[in-house]
This record gives C-alpha cells, sequence and structure tokens, in this order.
C-alpha cells in the first residue's frame, strides 16, 4: 500500500479531505452558479450541511439558515464577517464555504498584531526589483491580489486582532473591488478583481475592543454570529463521536460513559452561559469539551483500565475549564459546590462527592 | 361516500385557503372541525360578528387539579374558515374534539398548539429531511408562499412524514378516538340521508351534498383518523359529550384575543408565530405580506433612530431575493426578509441567535433592530367580542363577590384583616386592583409584608370601562383568584431584577391570597429569582418570605409552598451570588442583611432548603478564606459559619481562630472596619459570649493599639459603623470587658459617652450636611 504525500499530512485542507464529494456534486450541478464560482448555491449548501440522501456527510453542525444567509452574501457585494465565540467553528465554516466556492480554502490571511498591509495585498521579491525594477515578476502576490486577479474567495482569519489601519486597507478593495500598483507602469498598475472574489472574515468574539472595527469597514461586511451548538442532544453526541475517535486513536478501547459526557457538556454548556457577565475567562466550547472527554477517558485506561469516572472528570476539568485563572478556578468550585449539588442523578452525586479533587 | 379528510396546520393561511376552497367546491353536509364538542349546541355565539383575533376559553376546576386552555381563532384560522363557509353553504358545522376540561388536554394551555411540536422526534425528522433549521421556516416554504396547485396532496404527504411511525401519546390517543367515532357517526347518518333522498340539493347552485363529509383536523391526527374511522363503529350513534366527574366546575365562553397573546405561546404550546405578518398574508398575498413587513420593520427602526440607509436596504432586499432562490421560494417567506433584512442591518455579534429561527422567546438584551423585527412580526391587533356575546365567567363572578362583600356602592370600605370577611373583602378587591379593574382604590392598608397594619381602607372611584375591563380580563380565569394567579404568573415572568419589582410581586401575591394557588406562578417565580442578580434585593424578599412563612395569621400565608419555594430559591440564589463576589467594595449592609435572612432561614426553617446547614457552613469557610472576596463578606461568612457551628462544629478541620482572622483583617486598617461589621452583622451573640484573651476582643484591642494614628483615622469610620450593629447596652458590656481587660476601674458607661462639647460636634454635623448637600447638588458624591 502506498501513501502519497497528502495523506501524511497531519490536517489536510477541505478541498483535499472531501475531494470526492466536491466533484460529485460538481458532476450533478445542474443549478445556475454565480459568476466565477464553482457550486451552486445549492450545491455549497449541501456540501456543508449535508445531504443523507446524496451520501454527502454534515460537516457543520449548526443552523443550516446561516450556511444560506452566508453563501447568499457572498453571491452579492458585501463581505461575510463571521463573529462568535473562540471554538464555534467559524474557521472551520470558511474553510468549507472557500472550498466549495473557490476550490481552495488556501488563500488565507491569518489576522494578528504583527499582520502588514503587504501580507494582505503584495509585497516584492527585492532581489528581482534592485536587478529589474519593478515588473509583475518582481511582484509577489499575497493573498487578497491573488484572489481579485483569479475570482476566489479570500480567507481573512482573526481579522479584529489586525490594527485598525491595516482592517483599513481592506475598504477601497472591497468597495471599488480594485488594487492599484502605482510602482507598475500601464495597465498591470491596475488589478481588477474578477467575478467570484469576495472575503470571508472571521473575528472573535474576546478579542473584540482589542482593535474594534471602523464603521466604514463594518458596513462593508454582513455580520454572521456562530454560536455554539444550540441542543444538548447534537452537542453530546458530536462530542461523544469525536472523542471516541480520539480515544481510539489513543489505543483506548473502552468506550466513554455516555452519562458522565452528560454531566460534562451540560457543566460546560451551563458555565458557557454565565450569567450577568460572569462568564469564565477560559473558552468552553465544544473542542474544550471533546479534549477534558480525551483526557478522562485516558486517565481511567492507563490509570486503572477502565472508561473513567467522576473523579477523573473533575480532576481534568482543572486544567481546561480553569486554565491559568484562579478567578475561573472558583467559578468552577462554586459551580461544583452549588449547582451541582441540586442536580439529581448518581453521576451528578458522584461529581459532587469528587468536588475536593479540584486542583489549586 | 367515505368522508374528506382536510389535515391542516391550525392558524395557516394556506390551509384555510384550501378549506375555504374546499367548502366552496364540494358542498358537504356536514363539515366536522377540531373543537370542544361541548360548544356544539352554542356555536351561533361564535357567528355573532366579532372583531378577530378571539379565543374560546375553557376552565376547569376539581378537587386535584385546575386547568385553563385557550383555543385562539383568527381571521386565517381554518377552523374559523370552516365554520363560517360550512355554514355559508348551509352544512351542519360540529365541534368533534374533546372538550378543554377533558385530561387529554392535561397541561395544554392552547388547543391550537401544533402537535408535532410536542414530539421532538417528529420534528428533529421533518428538519433533518429538509435541511432546514427550523419546521416554520420549512412549512412557509412548502405551503405559504408556495403555489396553490397540488396543495392538499402535498399536505398530506407532509403530515404523513410527520407522523410517521411515532405513536401518539395518552391525550392524542383519546382525541383521536373520539373524534374517529364522530367520523363515522356522522358518516352512517350521512349515508342513511343520501339513500332517502333526502336533503339533496336539486340544483348545483343551492343546497348542499348531504352525503359529502369534510373532516377539518390538525394534520397530525388525520392519518390517524383515516385509519380509525375505516374501523366499523363499536356502538351506533353520535358519541356522548364526556360528562365531568361530579363536584367539578367547567365551563367554556369567548373572550378576546390579541396577537400580542398569540404570540407569547411558547415551547409546546406554540403554533405559527408572527400573526401580523400572516394576517397580511392571508388578506393580501405573500408579496404584499413580505412588503408589508419589510416597510414595517424599516419604519420601526427609523422612527427609534436607528440609522437605515439606503444602502442596506438594497442589500437587505438582494439577501432576501438571493434567500428565496436558494430555499426555493417564488415569493420571499417570512423568514427569508427577516434573514435579509437582520443580515443587512445588523452590525454587532448578537448574544442569542434569531429568534426566528428556533422558536424562542426574545431574551433580555437583544439586539434593538432583532427586538423590532420581531414586534413588527406580531403586530399589536386585539380583538374585539360582539356586545351581544354572552359575558365570561370573570363578570359574574366579580359581580357576585363584590356584591358578598358589600363594596356595591359608594361607601368607603373598611377592611379588618383580622376577622375572616375582612380579608376576604380585601382578597377581592386586591385581585380586581391586580387585574386592572378601575372601581375600588386602597387608601391605606400595609405597605409591605412586615407591616404592622391591620385595617385597610378602599374608596370608591368612577367605575367607567369595569366591565370592558373585566371582559377583557375574563381571559385570564374564569373566577377572579384564577385570573389573578394568572396574572402574577405573567408579571412574575417578566418581571426586571429590580428589587422593589419581585418584593411587591411576593406581596401582591400574599394580598391577593393566592399563595397555594398555581404551579405556573410558583414555577415563573422560582426562575425569576434564579436569576435575580442583586443579593441585597433578594435578602428583602427572602426576609419577608421568612416572616410571612414562619407567622403570618393575618394573609393565612404561614406554611405557604409558594412561600417554602421562594426561600428555597432566594437562599440558593443568594449563596451563589455571594461566593461569586470580589473585589473591594465597603460594606454593603444590604448584602449582610441577606447573609442575615439565610442564617435565620437555615435555622428556623433547615426542611424547606435543599441546601444544608454543613453544605453552607463549607462555603462560608470557603469565603472567609477568599483573598479576593470584599472585607465585609470574608467577616459576614466567618460570623455564619460560627452561628451554623455553634452546636457542634461539624467539621473539626483547620479552625481559623477569630482572633488570628481579625489579626489578618488588620493587615489593612481601612477594611478591618467593614470585616468587623460584615462578623457583627452575621454572629453578635457568638462574638460578646466570646470571652477569655483568645478572644476577638482581646485580638482587636491589640490590634487597634498597634495601629498607627494615621492608621487608625482610615480605620475608625468603618470601625464606628461596625460596632453599630450592638445595641447601647452590648456595647457597655463590651466596655466594661474591655476595661476589665486592661485592669483599669471606672464606668462603663462613661468610657461610650462622649466627652466632646456637644456644641462642636452639632456644628460639624451642620457642616457635614451643608458638604453633602453642596456635592450633591454638583453630582459629585459617589454612591455607596
Amino acid at each position: 500500500m502506498t501513501t502519497t504525500a497528502e495523506e501524511q499530512l497531519q490536517r489536510p485542507p477541505a478541498e483535499v479531505r472531501y475531494a470526492e464529494e466536491l466533484a460529485a456534486l460538481r458532476a450533478e450541478d445542474r443549478d445556475h452558479r454565480p459568476p466565477g464560482w464553482e457550486l451552486s448555491l445549492r450545491a455549497a449548501r449541501r456540501f456543508i450541511v449535508g445531504d443523507e440522501a446524496a451520501g454527502v456527510a454534515r460537516k457543520f453542525v449548526g443552523d443550516p439558515a446561516l450556511v444560506e444567509r452566508a453563501l447568499v452574501t457572498l453571491a452579492t457585494n458585501r463581505g461575510l464577517l463571521l463573529v462568535g465565540e473562540p471554538g464555534t467553528a467559524k474557521s472551520l465554516l470558511s474553510e468549507l464555504i472557500a472550498a466549495a466556492v473557490s476550490g481552495t480554502s488556501r488563500l488565507t490571511v491569518q489576522g494578528g498584531a504583527a499582520t502588514t498591509e503587504d501580507q494582505i495585498k503584495y509585497s516584492w521579491n527585492y532581489a528581482l526589483l534592485v536587478s529589474e525594477g519593478p515588473s509583475p515578476r518582481s511582484l509577489v502576490p499575497a493573498p487578497m491580489l491573488r484572489g481579485m486577479a483569479e475570482g476566489r474567495l479570500v480567507r481573512f482569519e482573526e481579522i479584529t486582532r489586525c490594527p485598525l489601519e491595516v482592517q483599513d486597507s481592506l475598504l477601497s478593495l472591497l468597495s471599488e473591488r480594485v488594487v492599484a500598483i502605482p510602482e507598475l507602469e500601464g495597465p498591470e498598475g491596475m488589478v481588477f478583481a474578477k467575478q467570484g472574489f469576495n472575503v470571508i472574515a472571521t473575528a472573535n468574539t474576546r478579542d473584540r475592543g482589542v482593535n474594534e472595527m471602523s464603521a466604514a469597514l463594518k458596513r462593508r461586511f454582513n455580520f454572521e454570529t456562530v454560536f455554539p451548538i444550540p441542543d444538548l442532544g447534537t452537542e453530546l453526541a458530536l462530542v461523544e463521536a469525536e472523542s471516541g475517535h480520539l480515544l481510539r486513536r489513543s489505543g483506548v478501547t473502552a468506550a466513554p460513559d455516555r452519562d458522565l459526557l452528560e454531566v460534562l457538556v451540560t457543566t460546560f454548556r451551563e458555565l458557557r452561559a454565565g450569567e450577568g457577565g460572569d462568564r469564565p475567562s477560559a473558552v468552553l466550547s465544544t473542542a474544550e469539551a471533546v479534549s477534558v472527554a480525551h483526557a478522562v477517558g485516558l486517565r481511567g485506561w492507563y490509570l486503572r483500565g477502565e472508561a473513567g469516572n467522576a473523579a477523573d472528570l473533575v480532576a481534568s476539568l482543572a486544567g481546561t475549564a480553569a486554565k491559568d485563572s484562579p478567578e475561573d478556578l472558583a467559578r468552577l468550585r462554586r459551580y461544583l459546590e452549588q449547582r451541582v449539588a441540586r442536580r439529581r442523578g448518581p453521576h451528578w452525586r458522584a461529581v459532587h462527592d469528587a468536588r475536593h479533587l479540584l486542583a489549586g | 361516500m367515505p368522508a374528506v379528510f382536510l389535515g391542516v396546520r391550525h392558524h395557516s393561511p394556506a390551509c384555510a385557503r384550501l378549506v375555504a376552497e374546499t367548502v366552496r367546491r364540494l358542498r358537504p353536509g356536514y363539515v366536522l372541525v377540531e373543537g370542544p364538542a361541548d360548544l356544539n349546541g352554542r356555536l351561533d355565539e361564535l357567528a355573532l360578528g366579532h372583531e378577530l383575533p378571539i379565543a374560546v376559553f375553557s376552565h376547569y376546576r376539581d378537587a386535584e387539579r385546575t386547568a385553563t386552555t385557550w383555543a385562539p381563532l383568527c381571521d386565517y384560522s381554518p377552523e374559523w374558515v370552516a365554520l363560517r363557509e360550512g355554514r355559508s353553504v348551509g352544512a351542519e358545522v360540529l365541534f368533534v374534539d374533546l372538550p378543554s376540561w377533558h385530561p387529554a388536554f392535561e397541561l395544554r394551555a392552547n388547543r391550537y398548539a401544533d402537535a408535532e411540536a410536542r414530539y421532538a422526534e417528529a420534528t428533529a425528522r421533518l428538519c433533518e429531511r429538509f435541511g432546514t433549521g427550523s419546521v416554520d421556516a420549512l412549512w412557509d416554504g412548502l405551503f405559504e408562499v408556495a403555489p396553490a396547485d397540488g396543495l392538499a396532496e402535498r399536505l398530506d404527504a407532509y403530515f404523513d412524514l410527520v407522523r410517521g411511525e411515532s405513536e401518539a401519546d395518552e391525550g392524542d390517543r383519546a382525541r383521536e378516538a373520539y373524534m374517529a367515532d364522530w367520523v363515522r357517526a356522522v358518516l352512517a347518518e350521512a349515508e342513511a340521508e343520501a339513500g332517502t333522498g333526502a336533503g339533496v340539493g336539486t340544483d348545483a347552485g343551492a343546497g348542499t351534498d348531504a352525503a359529502t363529509v369534510l373532516v377539518v383536523t390538525g394534520g397530525f391526527h388525520t392519518p390517524a383518523l383515516r385509519a380509525l374511522a375505516a374501523r366499523p363503529a363499536p356502538t351506533p350513534g353520535r358519541p356522548a359529550l364526556p360528562v365531568p366527574p361530579p363536584g367539578a366546575v367547567s365551563g367554556s365562553y369567548l373572550v378576546p384575543y390579541s396577537f400580542r397573546q398569540l404570540d407569547a405561546f411558547a415551547g409546546y404550546q406554540s403554533g405559527m408565530p408572527s400573526p401580523a405578518y400572516y394576517q397580511r398574508l392571508w388578506e393580501d398575498g405573500p408579496e404584499a405580506a413580505a412588503d408589508h413587513l419589510r416597510q414595517s420593520v424599516v419604519t420601526r427602526l427609523r422612527a427609534r433612530r436607528h440609522p437605515v440607509s439606503t444602502a442596506d436596504l438594497v442589500a437587505a432586499a438582494a439577501l432576501t431575493g438571493g434567500l428565496a432562490a436558494l430555499r426555493g421560494h417564488p415569493v420571499p417567506a417570512r423568514t427569508d426578509v427577516l434573514d435579509g433584512l437582520a443580515g443587512a442591518l445588523v452590525k454587532d455579534d448578537l448574544t442569542q441567535p434569531l429568534p426566528w429561527s428556533e422558536r424562542a422567546p426574545l431574551a433580555p438584551g437583544s439586539h434593538p433592530v432583532v427586538v423590532e423585527m420581531v414586534a413588527a412580526c406580531g403586530g399589536a391587533r386585539t380583538g374585539r367580542l360582539h356586545p351581544d356575546t354572552p359575558a365570561p365567567p370573570l363578570v359574574h363572578d366579580a359581580a357576585a363577590r363584590l356584591a358578598a362583600i358589600g363594596a356595591a356602592g359608594s361607601r368607603p370600605l373598611t377592611c379588618d384583616l383580622t376577622t375572616e370577611e375582612g380579608l376576604t373583602a380585601s382578597r377581592t378587591l386586591h385581585r380586581l386592583r391586580l387585574l386592572g379593574v378601575p372601581g375600588r382604590h386602597r387608601t391605606a392598608g400595609p405597605a409591605h409584608g412586615a407591616d404592622p397594619v391591620t385595617t385597610e381602607r378602599w374608596e370608591a372611584g368612577p367605575e367607567a370601562g369595569r366591565d370592558a375591563a373585566l371582559i377583557e380580563a375574563g381571559a385570564y380565569g374564569a373566577t377572579l383568584d384564577e385570573a389573578a394567579a394568572t396574572v402574577l404568573a405573567e408579571r412574575a415572568r417578566t418581571t426586571g431584577p429590580t428589587d422593589t419589582e419581585l418584593a411587591a410581586l411576593l406581596f401582591d401575591t400574599v394580598l391577593c391570597g393566592a399563595t397555594d394557588l398555581t404551579d405556573r406562578l410558583l414555577g415563573t417565580l422560582a426562575a425569576t429569582l434564579a436569576r435575580h442578580p442583586d443579593p441585597g434585593a433578594l435578602g428583602a424578599v427572602l426576609a419577608t418570605a421568612l416572616g410571612l412563612w414562619r407567622h403570618d395569621r393575618v394573609y393565612g400565608a404561614a406554611r405557604s409552598p409558594l412561600l417554602a419555594a421562594v426561600l428555597d430559591g432566594a437562599v440558593a440564589r443568594v449563596l451563589w451570588l455571594v461566593e461569586g463576589a470580589h473585589g473591594r467594595s465597603g460594606a454593603d449592609p444590604a448584602r449582610l442583611a441577606a447573609l442575615a435572612a439565610v442564617r435565620d432561614t437555615l435555622r428556623h426553617a433547615p426542611d424547606l432548603l435543599t441546601v444544608t446547614t454543613a453544605d453552607t457552613a463549607a462555603l462560608a469557610l470557603r469565603i472567609a478564606r477568599d483573598p479576593h472576596a470584599p472585607a465585609d463578606l470574608r467577616g459576614a461568612a466567618h460570623g455564619l459559619r460560627l452561628t451554623l457551628t455553634a452546636g457542634g462544629d461539624p467539621d473539626p478541620g483547620p479552625e481559623p481562630g477569630l482572633a488570628s482572622a481579625a489579626r489578618r483583617a488588620a493587615g489593612d486598617p481601612g477594611t478591618l472596619g467593614d470585616w468587623l461589621g460584615g462578623l457583627f452583622a452575621l454572629a453578635r451573640e457568638e462574638v460578646t459570649a466570646d470571652t477569655g484573651d483568645g478572644s476577638l476582643l482581646a485580638a482587636v484591642d491589640a490590634v487597634l493599639a498597634e495601629l498607627t494614628d494615621a492608621e487608625f483615622l482610615i480605620a475608625l469610620p468603618a470601625l464606628r459603623q461596625a460596632f453599630a450593629w450592638f445595641p447601647p447596652r452590648e456595647r457597655e458590656r463590651i466596655a466594661r470587658r474591655l476595661i476589665e481587660r486592661r485592669g483599669l476601674r471606672g464606668s462603663a458607661r462613661g468610657l461610650l459617652r462622649t466627652t466632646a462639647d456637644p456644641v462642636h460636634l452639632a456644628a460639624a454635623r451642620a457642616l457635614e450636611e451643608n458638604v453633602t448637600a453642596l456635592l450633591d447638588r454638583h453630582g459629585l458624591r459617589t454612591a455607596r
């Protein structure tokens, strides 16, 4: 058996992971496609929210109406800004959309404090620049420029982590749909966006306030808030499936205890919901719940040869639900002491009894 | 000819249109409608010419349970249209469902709720099959905005899928069996008539086809009804009306209803949302409804000075059009318009998913754009009954009770609350006040739960509009006490997180004698307590409730389950809040009083509480040791632990001695007084009983002696405040012990007496007041 280079990757991009599904959808797609799109809106929607009858797996667990709004927005002349708590699968959604619409999710700008304008638009190969002067050959296009020239979606991750002035370099690009390269002469000095170009940005509600967005830029985006999974059952099923998968890869054969997982997911959901601004600063996402479930399974299996119990859960909680914040630890302790005590059921009882194991 | 079954969704304009069209086409001899069969003798009342929406309100009470149910009807209700059109073609229209008092309707406030909402599996299956997030969006796309041809077949397919293999619950099975009995009986009659030729119209334009029976019921029931009706009838003849058990009181009446009430059903009770939109859709079609919705949202937003630019509207229209196309709607549906507007107008992150995507009521703090959108969908229309409609029972009940207490005239009425009659009169008048019925108003009486006043005086006022108000309030209950309980429950649900509102609500509950009334009130009150943000306010409620629960003989609220639930909820919430309080702040007497109320509740009513004394003592220890907790709370927690463990320490673990704790608190002279204040507020007696060298007094004395003058001045105001918790006699005792400890002689009272010249003190006080007034005038005083 041979393995290709792609199979050895830790995490191949969406268009590679789901290449077969995308090809099948493209082949069957009879609906109108927006200019520059690889799939019609309906096919793209089916790719993301799944279609059991057609054998397309569900990849994004969330409100299908949100996916529909996102896709339609991208077909208009406004950009799409996905906002939400960390760990709500914003980046996954943007990756899936880009893979479906443009066939690639690799035109990505990763926002951060050190992001500069030339990482967004273009920079130069200085050796060539010095020897040949400014020319298309010495130009190094950044994702935005490539997306415009090729007519593809560009992802801008964590846009609010960029300084305001860097964010605002998107303004003319989004409204005029053109980038001027003053160093180049003639028609090459202006790069016009081809049909199919648009921007999907993601922003984290925890980072807002670090670098707010200007009203002018806000106006050019449609906002979509991505929420944590709304119902307990779906989130529990997802945590069970994902943690089971991780545990099997870690060589654990005992399946996680569903009742205990329910306690874990409920705890995360209630802490996450908080009240009156009293929310933990740690991120209590579904992904974090999966990693706690993984840790619980590992502890139980390698310490005692079983699936993991309430004591393992309490011991694993401190590291994720509280991280390094004493306030979060106090919140967690208060929850275990007071809320859990009012719950009925043997597993809640067991967690309450094990509350003294909370480190710190 | 077999019966024609028409499965509908309640409050669906598309279904209403289909019903009207079917009745006109078939001209059936009989139209059977899902509605309370006990109303069959009174269908003329429905046809009087009301302004819709109205509701059939049913009430029931026996020894075990009370129940109230509404069957709301609006212009576009298929049931309403079936009734109207059926009568206009001369058919016999019959309601064929069980009466609302029947146990099959237990816990159902809305007869016309979507049955499938009770079966989570059915709705999940639907959404999964069609790949939508909500049944409402799916329904709009499939039926409301879709072309009318083939509608009946699509409805059948849809409801077959909804019902699937799922087994209905007992209540639904009983209803289906009863409805099937009716269908069989009426079919037999129709066949007999057709055989004799009676009633068959000779020309197609007039008369009816007596052999045709049209059955209009909720689509969830249709597949089951078809199967049941095909079986042979167990007994011939129309089914008998079930009779309520002996001793039970029940009845059904028409009451005016409103779009707001129609839209407010949540969860299992909800039917189709957004009545204003569907009214428009029924009147003018989907395109006009979408336009009107868009306009009304924009008008509302601009009236509230929320910027809505033309560019935004263009973007919203583009989104709406795109969404409609993507979802396969020929005309934009409700969610397409709402989604489009939300996408283009909301420029922030939301705190809650869009309410139309998940059948959830609007949460407090929702985005203003979303609030206006939901309001525009809901509308404000209220129905009005025709003047000849028999008045709801509440009107008669109120009149009878007013006459019984002698309040019919205009003489002022004095109620002595200690007598049975006085209390009854007071309750009646308070219930009327709560329902907003004009008439008498109270000019004197107890103002709160601990007010020792036991007489009330009620003056007569203008009575104009009293009957109208009572008819309107008739929708809340059949009797004054029921209606008052419903209103109280509604108020509990909507009450804001301010102290006066919650305490006032509780007091109104006591005044109305509603403390042992309904589960609904109990549930909403508990939920309100559970999200209350202010421990001080909760403490006030807790103290009042505890007092009433223990001692109240006047209102008869002692040992009432409602107060018991309030006590448990408030204690849990206060403890939750104080453990979460962090940071530095001055002593907060309200917060300390709340902890004292918790202590009293633990002492006097431990059996009511979920939390145990041992748990609370452990919690107190955590707070007492928490360096981030405010000083007054740390002291109070210390005191709480002292009082709780006074009868034997349940946890003889590492106990922080009072003296050492005081020394630690004194590390910062600014907080020593606050710490002591908290301690004294909770454990005054324990502290004064504690003597000897290791006592708190000794420790505080030692600490104070070590303070520098500057530190002492910083500590002084809070220290004075702390010792103000002691009455003068106890302060004297402390002073005496201090003198003994120091080995001095002299009068303890003399030590407490000030030595300064009273004139100076008066002058200082005047100056201080002056400064305060000046600061207040310029708004410079910090709130404490």
